[in-house]
């Protein structure tokens, strides 16, 4: 038969939430039994000993999986509140069928969707739906008809009552719960949710349905009609019923152990469980570069046919089975190497086990040595999934190298003997040098099944020695003194791991991953000693930390000799695409390590650490370029995607590593020139390029002189003239890709320096960069002189180690931010604890699952109905008997009714609507009574700024709409507001510094009131009893309309393009946009007006997305809100859909839907946002003024600014950004017609200083903390501000319309600066002329300057 | 005693004092380094400490102790297997090989 492979796995089993859990209990030989949980069934079943009764049960351990049962319905598209109503394992299996998808690479990953299957083995028991489904049809039926039997007197509403309490304890009626009847469904809800167009379809053969089912699919492969099939076993059944019947059998251990060919094993223990496995033809699974594994080899199914008896197993039977298997296979079982590990159906049932093992050896014999074993020791037999339970362990086996062990086996079978097999009770290493092994499951009723699994041709060596990783763990511990962090610290290990992580503040810090006493103790002389420990034993401590004056450096690997980076949860957390990774040849190799770098910079960047430079070794240049954002992504993924890796065509010449410096290489290659230098990569690392032999004879030659060295495994000739007459495609692809100037500093290690900004000068380096050595030792020691003291590796490899090796005692951090060591995620989180403890602020929630699972209920158990029936002493009514004899009674009952009605509807008018009311209360705004505001400052600042004037804490044009509708409600006692006309946002509230206002309510007519805030803004608000009904429609979008939007919602607000803090960012994805629409999910944030607020962002988003100029915008007119219920509470999941309707050169006009769960809660219309003058050039200073200016250095040192703000409004938005309050105070005392070009004279110094200073090594400064003053008879000096220390800068500063120009100078040399005109006048010292932006009006203006002593011409030439 | 087990110890505590200076832990990590000490899992010893190390080597008994080519000749799941045991058992076997020769 043709081979299959299993790329993919997933199971969820008792104690394995997941494959990798599976597999460390596998190994560890981790007993998952329990006792059974009281949901599952009620304690009074069970019977120490005897039970001779159908309904008592003498055994009550097995195997469960409660804990670890939930599932994320959002994941697939179903509402949770009908997560409770659905058969449970539907769900289970379409997780754990996910998960399998996932491991195999995920969806992308898949051919054609009506090319791929779903098979699963699961038998038609009573599961957990269909149990309550019974018992709200026919248990409360019987209930009441047995009490209605017992109690004659009850009347019937007393009866509907019971029974309403009864079918009230099993939830809400749904109509769901009665799919669980229809058994297909664990299969069909799998290819329904998922997609996937093949067959999909259940197949029932008892403890053997699993592995028919992988039968089924090695057919539908082997055939040609699928080319992908999940196949798998689903078994979520422990009913009492179930229990019963093995309890009846006697089948169940009486000594509630399960042990496999142990001499005394008496039963089994009921597990439950979920596997699947995703397969393909091997041939394929080659092809598409996926990790297979193990291979199936042959399958066999037959049955036992008439024989002794139904339930006894016959070897007849399962000999056939297991024998057609290996036939399939084209091996004989016989021989001595055929097999190395036979995982048995091992039931531990004495006539099962007896049988199993008169088959093995008939068919195997007893020649030969292997490890026979059964994972129901550790599980439970979990029945129609054992079959796949089994088979996944066995292929981890074959994959892994490691033969596991089986537990309780002290004393084996005496039948072993007769067999090669025998079990084990330690996993050791699988070395044979073909790994096979053969899977039993054999049902019930005898139906038997066997599969012949073999390791893939690519499959690794079985490991020396065998390590599974647990899962990491971190310890965080933060404190204000050393003293007091070494007090936390004296607590004893077990309290200190048990220890919740901290990351509250604290400026001493300590990180711990995956904590041990050596590592404990590490961390207490650390701190004691007040000494830096920086990652050794994974323990990171700085008493100095490091980012509080230096800076942060992303560099990027080029290819290694080792390449295996652990990526894939990572791309699958942040929901990013997973590169493909695959170093076959040098062209996958590459495009394999780009494309992790660019999925580990993105993660980074999602967690919130970005850096402020970055460098690159060896074609990890590009990765840093790419990172730099000097390409846009979608430029990058074109390129990435027209790429040809094949294609590649380079010089065959070789590399060599050498493990000694630079000097020591250039001599001994001196006198052989087919030898170049390519790489100095740290004092003991260099490398050489050349033709092999001579790189072979270097290589020995160092080796003799005891210098480690290596050729590596790939050829290419980068980095030197060799690769010159290959260089076209490399052009050609420079010629296809216009750069636009980085965002932070890319650094070359070319020419050791920054990149220029512009398009010909980056080109120019590209190339050398190819033809030219790698400089990285120097380019590390130039990044630590501009102040880079933490480095992360953004990629796999030792990159880092080069960094260590050139900075050695030097203060430096370099963590990797992937590695071997441990999961992508776990990576990330080893990088965000160490960079917290040099002082970043990493989201360490954004490396755990964000999503919310909804536990899933597994029991059925017996219903208690928390009431009481009236037991009656004459009937249901006192008077109802009597009114048969007495028309009286009759007359009296039907009075009392009346009078109780016309009560009702007396109590029923009183419930009346009161008047609107006039309401008129002042407000007082401040970050005090507002702290959220400190979340919606329009102006950042340095952390710790004392004003908070000069944050500019605005209140949220939605906060402004949310306290109108608040005074609304306040007028109108027991309305809700349903809708808002007419909002108009006429000017800005801000919190600081504190101000009151009025807000006025002023009833119009019986139903509708206007409110006003201050004259800061205006509304009509419409009252109502109640929310109307809100639409049904929800709004959709054509996909074909739509794309992925360029950025996450991360990078959104990471990159501010939005300025909104934590508190505001509620958009949590932003899910596509077009054209002319956009829609995301907001989790409500739970600020006032914070929801609504998001709208205009993910409004903001379509602008940035959409629109090239005037991008800036803010909210001036609402037309319409209708609002449909109360306001979704924080935290909760709304979805969002903008429209845009309207866009003008000064508005932009959009229209919106939020629906929460399917329901729409509020529709808004005539959403007008007003553009503001903006320019390309001044969005780097407005989003991050602290490390951007708006005024460009010239050559010749000095500063000019364009004023590209042409009104008030506009200007506003810049003036805010660089002037503090007192300079503030000073603007606006000045007559209005000088204040234009005194701003641009501010401006222009500021940035001339700061420029300075960054010259000069410092890190980030704002506008504000450079005070510009001047004596008012034109000496202008410049000052720190609010303890900003400054060093003594000379200043000089001209204006002239709308040019703004300034000179700036270190440590008293005079400056002078002057612009004119051009021929108005004779002007001194340097000269230039410069001409205006071409957006403004032509004008041209000649600069004069002078620096040093020699003038000392400081007039303010204005 | 014999002559070989006692430089067998010698070696190993020289081999400690080479590893705790190559890895720079400021005698803050005061666990043991024997024989079964291994340089991946228990060390984390990255390439470039390999090649710190094998220069110290090359400084104490010179060139007749050559870490480069043993090394060389290893597989990478050797290497990550390697103990300090086997490095002293090759530091002996190349002194006494040397002392013989």
């Amino acid at each position: 038969m043709a081979d299959i492979a299993i790329v993919g796995m997933s199971v969820l089993l008792p104690g394995a939430p997941d494959l990798q859990s599976y597999w460390r209990n596998l190994v560890n030989g981790t007993d998952s039994i329990t006792e059974v949980p009281a949901n599952r069934w009620d304690a009074g079943y069970f019977e120490q000993g005897g039970a001779n009764r159908a309904d008592r049960v003498y055994c009550r351990r097995g195997g469960f999986v409660d804990e670890h049962a939930s599932v994320d319905p959002a994941r697939f598209g179903i509402m949770p509140n009908s997560v409770a109503g659905a058969e449970p394992d539907q769900l289970i299996a379409m997780r754990v069928a996910a998960a399998a998808i996932a491991d195999a690479g995920g969806d992308r990953r898949l051919p054609a969707r009506d090319r791929v299957g779903v098979i699963l083995g699961r038998g038609g028991y009573l599961t957990p739906g269909l149990v309550r489904l019974d018992q709200r049809v026919r248990t409360a039926e019987q209930l009441v008809r047995t009490l209605g039997e017992l109690v004659p007197g009850l009347g019937n509403g007393e009866l509907d009552r019971v029974r309403a309490a009864f079918t009230e304890q099993l939830g809400p009626e749904q109509p769901e719960s009665a799919i669980g009847l229809v058994p297909n469904l664990a299969a069909s809800r799998v290819a329904n949710r998922l997609d996937l167009r093949g067959p999909a379809y259940t197949v029932d053969a008892a403890c053997a349905s699993s592995l028919i089912a992988v039968d089924h699919a090695v057919n539908e492969l082997a055939s040609g009609r699928c080319d992908t099939v999940l196949a798998g076993g689903v078994h979520h059944c422990h009913d009492i019923t179930f229990w019963s019947v093995f309890s009846q059998l006697r089948a169940l251990s009486a000594s509630q152990q399960i042990k496999p060919f142990h001499r005394e094993a008496d039963g089994i223990l009921i597990g439950e469980g979920t596997g699947v496995v995703v397969l393909k033809r091997l041939v394929d699974a080659e092809r598409d570069g996926d990790r297979v594994y193990a291979v199936i080899r042959g399958t066999g199914v037959a049955s036992d046919g008439r024989s002794a008896s139904l339930f006894n197993p016959d070897p007849g039977g399962q000999v056939t089975a297991v024998r057609k298997a290996w036939q399939a296979a084209g091996l004989d079982p016989a021989a001595e190497d055929s097999i190395g590990l036979l995982e048995a159906h091992g039931t531990a049932t004495p006539a099962g086990d007896q049988a199993e093992l008169s088959t093995l050896a008939e068919v195997f014999g007893s020649a030969g040595s292997a490890v026979i074993g059964s994972v129901k020791s550790m599980i439970g037999h979990t029945m129609p999934a054992a079959g796949i339970a089994s088979l996944v362990k066995a292929a981890l086996a074959v994959y892994h190298g490691v033969l596991l062990p089986t537990l309780h086996c002290e004393d084996p079978h005496p039948g072993l003997a007769a067999t090669r097999f025998r079990p084990i009770d330690q996993a050791r290493p699988w070395s044979e040098p073909v790994r096979r092994a053969g899977v039993n499951a054999f049902g019930f009723g005898g139906i038997n099944a066997h599969v012949v699994l073999e390791q893939a041709p690519s499959a690794k060596p079985a490991p020396r020695s065998i390590t599974v990783r647990e899962p990491s763990r971190v310890l965080r511990f933060a404190a204000d003194t050393r003293e007091d962090l070494a007090r936390l610290l004296q607590a004893d290990d077990a309290q200190l791991t048990a220890a919740a992580p901290v990351s509250s503040g604290g400026r001493w810090r300590l990180g711990i991953v995956d904590p041990s006493p050596k590592r404990l103790a590490i961390a207490r002389k650390a701190v004691d000693r007040g000494v830096a420990w920086r990652g050794r034993s994974n323990v990171w401590f700085s008493p100095d930390p490091l980012l509080a004056r230096g800076e942060l450096a992303f560099v990027f690997p080029g290819l290694e000799a080792e390449f295996d980076p652990r990526v894939e949860d990572v791309a699958e957390h942040f929901g990013l695409p997973r590169p493909q990774v695959d170093g076959a040849d040098l062209g996958r190799h590459g495009t394999a390590v780009l494309g992790v770098s660019r999925l580990l910079d993105r993660a980074l960047r999602e967690i919130g650490l970005a850096p402020s430079s970055v460098a690159g070794h060896s074609i990890g240049e590009w990765s840093a370029m790419i990172a730099s954002r000097m390409f846009t992504g979608a430029a990058i993924d074109q390129e990435l995607t027209a790429f040809d890796p094949s294609a590649l065509e380079v010089p065959g010449v070789e590399f060599a590593t050498l493990g000694c410096g630079v000097e020591r290489v250039r001599e001994a290659i001196a006198d052989r020139p087919e030898l170049l230098l390519s790489h100095d990569n740290s004092p003991n690392q260099t490398i050489v390029c050349g033709p092999s032999a001579a790189v072979a004879e270097l290589v020995a030659e160092f080796r003799k002189r005891a210098v480690m060295s290596q050729v590596l495994p790939f050829r290419s000739g980068f980095h030197t003239p060799m690769l010159k007459p290959y260089l076209k495609p490399f052009l050609d692809l420079a010629d296809r890709l216009t750069p636009d100037a980085p965002e932070v500093a890319v650094w070359s290690a070319t020419t050791v320096s920054p990149y220029p900004a512009d398009a010909q000068g980056i080109r120019e380096l590209y190339v050398r960069h190819l033809l030219e050595p790698v400089r990285f030792r120097e380019v590390v020691e130039s990044m630590h002189a501009a102040g880079t003291r933490v480095f992360v590796q953004v990629g796999p490899g030792q990159l880092g180690s080069l960094i260590d090796d050139t900075l050695r005692e030097r203060d430096h951090l370099t963590v990797a931010a992937n590695s071997v060591h441990r999961s992508g995620i776990d990576q990330l989180r080893l990088v965000a604890t160490a960079l917290w403890v040099e002082g970043a602020t990493p989201a360490f929630d954004r490396l755990e699952a964000a999503r919310h699972p909804v536990k899933l209920d597994l029991g059925s158990p017996l219903v208690s109905v928390g009431t009481r029936v009236q037991v009656p002493s004459g009937g249901p009514s006192s008077l109802e008997p009597l009114t048969a004899d007495f028309p009286i009674a009759a007359e009296l009952e039907a009075l009392l009714r009346e009078t109780a009605a016309s009560a009702a509807a007396v109590i029923g008018t009183r419930h009346q609507v009161p008047a609107l009311r006039r309401l008129r209360k002042s407000v007082h705004v401040s970050t005090a009574t507002m702290p959220y505001l400190l979340d919606h400052c329009f102006v950042p600042q340095r952390e710790g700024w004392p004003d908070e004037a000069d944050r500019r804490p605005i209140v949220p044009a939605t906060t402004l709409i949310r306290m109108m509708v608040d005074a609304a409600e306040e007028a109108a006692p027991g309305r809700r507001a349903v809708r808002v006309h007419g909002v108009r946002l006429l000017r800005w509230l801000t919190g600081a510094p504190a101000t009151e206002v009025t807000i006025e309510v002023v009833p119009q007519d019986s139903d509708r009131v206007r409110v006003t805030v201050g004259d800061h803004s205006e509304a009509v608000v419409e009252l109502a009893p109640g929310f109307h009904a809100p639409p049904q429609a929800l709004w959709g979008a054509d996909p074909a309309s739509e794309r992925e939007p360029e950025l996450t919602a991360r990078e959104f607000y990471d990159r501010r393009i939005m300025f909104h803090g934590p508190g505001f960012q509620g958009i949590t994805e932003l899910t596509a946009v077009g054209d002319r629409h956009v829609r995301g999910v907001i989790t409500a944030p739970a600020a006032p007006g914070a929801l609504l607020d998001n709208v205009g962002q993910l409004f903001g988003y379509w602008i940035y997305d959409t629109q090239t100029a005037k991008r800036v915008a803010f909210p001036v007119h609402i037309g319409r809100i209708d609002l449909y219920g109360d306001e979704p509470t924080a935290g909760t999941p709304v979805y969002c859909v903008v429209r845009i309707t309207e866009v003008t050169d000064t508005i932009f006009e959009a229209q919106a839907q939020l629906s929460v769960g399917g329901t729409v809660w509020a529709e808004i219309t005539g959403w007008q946002d007003r553009r503001f003058d903006s320019h390309p050039d001044t969005d780097p200073a407005y989003r991050f003024p602290e490390r951007n200016t708006l005024a460009r250095k010239q050559p010749g040192g000095w500063f000019a600014v364009a004023e590209r703000w042409p009104d008030l409004a506009s200007r506003e938005l810049y003036l805010s950004k660089y002037l503090s309050s007192a300079e503030r105070a000073v603007y606006d005392g000045l007559p209005p017609r000088s204040r234009r070009e005194w701003l641009l004279g501010r401006i222009a110094v500021k940035d001339a200083v700061r420029d300075l200073l960054w010259d000069n090594g410092s890190g980030p400064v704002f506008p504000a903390e450079i005070m510009v003053r001047d004596d008012g008879a034109g000496r202008v000096w410049v000052v720190g501000h609010h303890g900003f220390q400054l060093p003594e800068v000379s200043v000089s500063l001209a204006h002239r319309n709308e040019l703004g120009v300034s000179i700036a100078r270190l440590a008293g040399t005079p400056v002078s600066i002057a612009i004119e005109e051009v021929g108005s006048g004779p002007v001194h010292g340097r000269q230039a002329v410069i001409s205006n932006p071409a957006d403004l009006p032509a004008r041209q203006y000649v600069v004069a300057w002078t620096e040093g002593p020699a003038t000392s011409d400081q007039e303010e030439n204005a | 005693m014999t002559t070989t087990e006692a430089s067998q110890e010698v070696v190993l505590r020289e081999i400690s004092d080479m590893l705790r200076k190559v890895l720079d832990e400021q005698g803050l990590d005061d666990t043991e380094i024997t024989t079964e000490t291994s340089f991946h899992e228990d060390l984390e010893l990255e390439s470039i400490d390999l090649v710190a190390l094998t220069g110290l080597i090359a400084e104490r008994w010179g060139e007749s102790v050559n870490l480069a080519e043993f090394m060389a000749e290893k597989e990478i799941d050797e290497v990550i297997a390697l103990k300090v045991g086997d490095l002293v058992d090759y530091v002996v076997g190349s002194l006494r090989a040397n002392a013989g020769s």
